[in-house]
């Protein structure tokens, strides 16, 4: 089930959203075995697609259709009013 | 709004429909295991988490099962599926796990897979 990404880039890039995240009051999941694989979901997309969409979502690859589903979603905050977790 | 991998409802949303062919795609993989006590289908994507942990449930407790990564497919194939899931889960969310052609779990959190499968 291993995503062929570099595991460096998806390392940074979960230091670059634990930056942000705490800059604005966000924490990143604790569970790192759930965060990795949403982080290296991001590093894939990236690649595919050009821009971080949402791991858990999939898309038609048109960037302007998917805005409200960019990391962060619009729907980050309603999810953690709800579950305490985005999905 | 597009909601993700979230429990978004458990049920039959089949029968109202009158019944459908059995869910049949080539692009489905096959996972063995020990309790094949249904017919499983997870429709998943590759990048998600929530897909993985619900991989890593059924193959934990050693449950056969059916899945398909669609950001994986392409093309009709892509179409087909995603028509295919929709049926189940309209809001296209992941994972989406059909149990017997009949009931559905939309997301994945521990209880509802254990009340449903274990």
């Amino acid at each position: 089930m291993s995503m062929e990404i570099s595991s460096g880039k998806a390392y940074a890039l979960r230091e670059q959203l634990v930056e942000e995240a705490e800059a604005g009051g966000y924490h990143i999941n604790p569970d790192d075995s759930i965060t990795m694989t949403l982080v290296e979901g991001l590093v894939l997309n990236t690649s595919r697609y050009g821009y971080p969409l949402c791991p858990c979502r999939l898309t038609g690859g048109d960037r302007d259709a998917d805005l409200d589903i960019i990391c962060p979603c619009d729907y980050r905050d309603e999810d953690l009013d709800e579950f305490d977790t985005c999905y | 709004m597009r909601a993700a991998c979230r429990v978004a409802y458990v049920g039959d949303v089949r029968s109202e429909k009158g019944g459908v062919d059995m869910i049949e795609f080539a692009c489905l993989e096959d996972v063995p295991g020990a309790k094949e006590d249904h017919d499983l289908v997870l429709f998943a994507l590759s990048t998600c988490g929530w897909c993985r942990k619900a991989r890593n449930f059924l193959e934990g407790n050693e449950i056969a099962y059916r899945y398909v990564y669609l950001d994986q497919l392409e093309g009709d194939e892509q179409r087909a599926v995603l028509t295919e899931a929709s049926n189940w889960n309209p809001k296209r969310t992941f994972p989406t796990l059909i149990i017997d052609d009949k009931d559905v779990i939309v997301g994945f959190d521990d209880s509802s897979y254990t009340e449903k499968l274990l």
